[in-house]
């Protein structure tokens, strides 16, 4: 029977099929967790493409560990959200490294979807604001305002104490508040 | 609302992922299964016949032949055979046809005594 009649399984037994050579749970594992790898990586780099290569190494990670996946240890979305983040930080090194940080291009979070092009300008606006923040804030901005996680659960992810989580992701919001306040009226934000 | 507040709610949105993304993770996937246990499991399931330890269907013919066999000669054992059992207990069980005093003795004149 496949996984997807079999109701709701925790994302750690799928993981456990898997090990013992049941390929039908991976396939539930990335419907369920490559959406979330993807929208990190993207929103982390801004870069449509390296944000795939980003999510498809982080994927096959979880698929080599999962013979050794120790139960119980971690939430699966826990690894898979500081995975994606270490890839992603490298990537912005070996960019910064060579000067080519200016050159990524927006991201576009759903290409062939027809949108305004004031929606479009928005999301690359936030995009771009996003980018500007130091690497630790925006991770924490983009797991606390857009995956909507617990303060613990970004404490977990980015080994830090929740405190430390509400100030990166208080400052981070100041921070994009105030590139995006210059930019209110060209993007057509007005006070309600 | 503020923009910040009205951006980070759009972003918030569902993004698609690219199919061709989603087509390699699970190539990948496919790909990187770890194999199932098959030795363990074939041997626990194994049917009779495929036990190595009996040789084979080949060694279980043999088996199945050499038990009807025997069953067959426990009951029915041939004439000409000792019968070990009465050996071991050491009764006689066959019938002397003739004894000292019948007459087909003395046809043969064994019963005659030299003197």
């Amino acid at each position: 029977m496949p996984f997807d009649k079999r109701g709701d399984p925790t994302d750690e037994a799928l993981l456990s099929h898997y090990a013992a050579g049941d390929g039908s749970a991976a396939a539930v594992l990335t419907q369920r967790l490559l959406p979330r790898v993807y929208r990190h990586a993207l929103r982390m780099l801004g870069d449509a493409a390296e944000a795939e290569d980003a999510a498809q190494e982080t994927m096959m990670r979880l698929w080599r560990v999962a013979p050794d996946w120790r139960s119980g240890e971690a939430q699966i979305t826990t690894w898979l959200y500081r995975v994606t983040a270490n890839l992603c930080r490298d990537r912005l090194r070996k960019r910064r490294a060579l000067g080519l940080d200016e050159i990524a291009d927006p991201a576009d979070p759903a290409p062939g979807v027809a949108r305004t092009m004031q929606d479009r300008q928005r999301r690359d606006a936030l995009q771009q604001a996003l980018q500007s923040l130091p690497d630790r804030q925006r991770q924490a901005v983009i797991l606390r305002h857009i995956e909507g996680l617990s303060n613990p659960e970004i404490a977990d992810i980015m080994d830090i104490t929740p405190g430390a989580v509400e100030s990166l992701t208080a400052r981070g919001k100041r921070a994009l508040a105030d590139i995006l306040a210059g930019r209110k009226s060209e993007l057509g934000y007005h006070d309600d | 609302m503020d923009a910040v507040e009205r951006a980070l709610s759009a972003a918030r949105e569902d993004l698609q992922v690219p199919e061709g993304l989603m087509a390699r993770v699970l190539a990948d996937a496919q790909a990187m299964t770890p194999p199932r246990p098959r030795a363990a499991a074939r041997s626990a399931r194994a049917p009779v016949w495929r036990m190595p330890s009996l040789g084979g269907w080949r060694g279980l013919g043999g088996l199945v032949a050499a038990t009807c066999a025997g069953f067959w000669i426990g009951i029915a054992p041939p004439s000409a055979w000792p019968d070990a059992g009465a050996m071991i207990l050491g009764v006689e069980t066959s019938t002397t046809p003739y004894s000292d005093d019948s007459e087909a003795l003395s046809v043969y004149g064994w019963d005659i005594e030299e003197s």
